[in-house]
């Protein structure tokens, strides 16, 4: 158990890391101030939840060693930092990769499930999957929102919490 | 967590976004400093799993407000209140049991009460990334005080 802890910790770190990088590209060049808005927040929540497995990490006396691979990392860098990408069709990428709500916690929800013996890290977990299906269903909400619009019009500060 | 005293929808929509802002950050930042002293003296190990992110998400909470004011023209200069800061001192306290620090956090957020910070991002129709980024900081205090009740309930049942 101790193994599958500290491998999916460390991969987490480092895909957390990345998305962090790509994440500030894409603000830099978001067009909708609405949507800056919720990737500065998920921003955030993303690099906390990176040094919250970096420390969770080293508490268990694993070295932090997992990192993307630099052509991935580059590749999404450049597509979600160009002007030129819309922003409805960024967001449809990340969608794209959630079909459903539960898609985007069901690693950590299966692995928190059990951790019996190491309650610390399963309410970590627990609290982190919380954050990352929050990201996806505000996304989704913002998302729908656009797309109702047609791409017309004033579009939405925040999500239609009813889509 | 906004303080008491919120201004007013009469005053001008950035002072008043400014002034928010800056009473949020200040309330974020001194919540997270309080849950590194929970923490630190926890005897629950799955609380502190939780309060772990709680604290690492009030800190982000408190850049990405002081970030916003700044940008909006504005510089940090808000004090908490008499009130949050002995909440603060009780949250970190060493003797206070776990339990009762629980209680007493979620007694300054009634399960029914609506949101300061959700109303404050529904009035902000003029500024849609301070208003989106208020929703989305929200959903994380939605998020972590659904926890809180959790475990408030576990500790509760198990201890009688």
């Amino acid at each position: 158990m101790t193994d599958d802890v500290v491998r999916f910790l460390d991969d987490f770190r480092a895909a957390e890391s990345a998305s962090v990088e790509v994440l500030r590209a894409w603000i830099d060049v978001c067009q909708l101030d609405g949507l800056r808005g919720g990737l500065r927040t998920i921003a955030g929540r993303e690099a906390a939840h990176a040094v919250l497995a970096a420390e969770r990490l080293a508490e268990l006396g694993a070295p932090a060693t997992a990192s993307v691979p630099e052509e991935v990392r580059a590749a999404a860098v450049a597509r979600f930092g160009s002007p030129s990408v819309p922003d409805e069709e960024k967001i449809a990428l990340v969608l794209a990769r959630y079909p459903d709500d539960a898609s985007s916690t069901r690693e950590i929800a299966a692995l928190a499930a059990r951790l019996a013996d190491d309650p610390e890290t399963r309410e970590l977990l627990r609290l982190i999957a919380e954050g990352e299906a929050a990201t996806v269903a505000w996304l989704r909400a913002y998302h729908a929102g656009l797309s109702r619009r047609g791409g017309a019009g004033r579009p939405p500060a925040t999500p239609d919490r009813g889509a | 967590m906004l303080r008491d005293g919120a201004p007013t929808e009469r005053e001008a929509p950035r002072a008043h976004v400014i002034e928010a802002l800056d009473a949020f950050q200040a309330a974020e930042r001194a919540g997270g400093d309080a849950m590194a002293r929970w923490i630190a003296v926890c005897r629950q190990p799955r609380l502190r799993g939780g309060l772990r992110v709680i604290r690492a998400r009030d800190l982000q909470h408190a850049a990405l407000a002081e970030a916003r004011l700044r940008a909006l023209g504005g510089a940090p200069a808000a004090r908490i209140s008499r009130e949050l800061a002995g909440l603060c001192g009780v949250i970190g306290h060493p003797e206070i049991s776990d339990r009762s620090k629980l209680a007493m956090l979620l007694g300054r957020f009634p399960a029914q009460a609506p949101s300061p910070l959700a109303d404050l991002a529904r009035r902000l129709g003029g500024d849609a990334e301070t208003q989106a980024l208020l929703e989305t900081i929200n959903d994380d205090e939605v998020v972590a005080l659904e926890w809180l009740r959790e475990m408030s309930r576990v500790l509760e049942r198990e201890d009688g």
